[in-house]
């Protein structure tokens, strides 16, 4: 990323940071400042499944794209950066429970999903750690991350919404409107966008890095 | 100056985030500098 990238996102996230706490009101029927951990939660779900769906896509490229090393290697680690953010998702979510539901933990079909999908992307790292030979493990993986296509929509957006939840309703809920107050969707939207950007620019350092770690062993390889 | 509860919570953010931007700065420069090292070997 370019300089002036990095630090006009800098500034994004620092704004949206101040704005999750001194800009947005409080949502109404949250207990106390609980709300204000939305801001961060929403956005690191959303990441999760902006990192899935982009390692489907990727999978794709390298199943349909002339098998390139680089989409292999993108698509996974989309998968590692997407298990953080779920992970980061599903722990903020457990805080605000605490609060809001007296527990940690209720089995909710929404903590449920998103815990069906980080076993269903973990089961990607162990499919990709148990086979030896580079080809087919790029091969499968990226055939393994096409289904993941059609199974992350499923865990985020629909079982959550076809079953009786206590989770609030999403930013845009089930009839389509938006029903949170302007200056809250402001600060989840900016939060999205920046974490987004912030995914992107995780995603490209770690891809480089495991590219010159390739390149530098298959020097040595040769020397 | 009173920072008050949330004034602390938004200054450890920031303290949290800039350390770890700088540290992604940091990482693009140095990823550079192997990149053209790398290119520079035969």
């Amino acid at each position: 990323m370019k300089n002036a990238l990095a630090w006009l996102l800098w500034i994004w996230l620092s704004v949206v940071i101040v704005g999750a706490f001194k800009y947005a009101p409080l949502a109404k029927g949250f207990i106390g400042e609980s709300s204000r951990i939305l801001f961060f939660h929403v956005p690191m779900s959303w990441v999760s499944f902006v990192a899935f769906i982009a390692a489907g896509v990727w999978s794709l490229m390298f199943l349909f794209g002339g098998r390139k090393p680089k989409h292999d290697r993108a698509a996974a680690v989309a998968v590692q950066l997407g298990l953080v953010f779920g992970v980061l998702a599903t722990v903020t979510g457990s805080l605000w429970a605490r609060i809001m539901w007296g527990a940690y933990w209720n089995w909710d079909p929404r903590q449920t999903s998103i815990v069906v999908a980080l076993l269903f992307y973990g089961a990607y790292l162990a499919l990709r750690s148990s086979l030896e030979d580079a080809d087919s493990r790029a091969r499968l993986s990226a055939a393994y991350a096409v289904l993941g296509l059609a199974v992350a929509p499923f865990l985020f957006f629909i079982m959550p919404r076809i079953m009786f939840s206590l989770h609030p309703q999403s930013v845009i809920n089930a009839q389509g409107k938006i029903e949170v107050e302007s200056r809250m969707v402001q600060v989840l939207l900016a939060g999205s966008a920046g974490f987004t950007a912030l995914f992107f620019w995780l995603h490209n350092l770690q891809c480089r890095i495991e590219s010159l770690s390739e390149r530098k062993s298959a020097l040595r390889d040769r020397g | 100056m009173e920072l008050g509860g949330n004034g602390w919570i938004v200054a450890v953010n920031l303290i949290i985030w800039t350390g770890l931007f700088l540290y992604l700065l940091r990482l693009g420069k140095r990823l550079r500098q192997s990149e053209a090292s790398l290119e520079k070997e035969p």
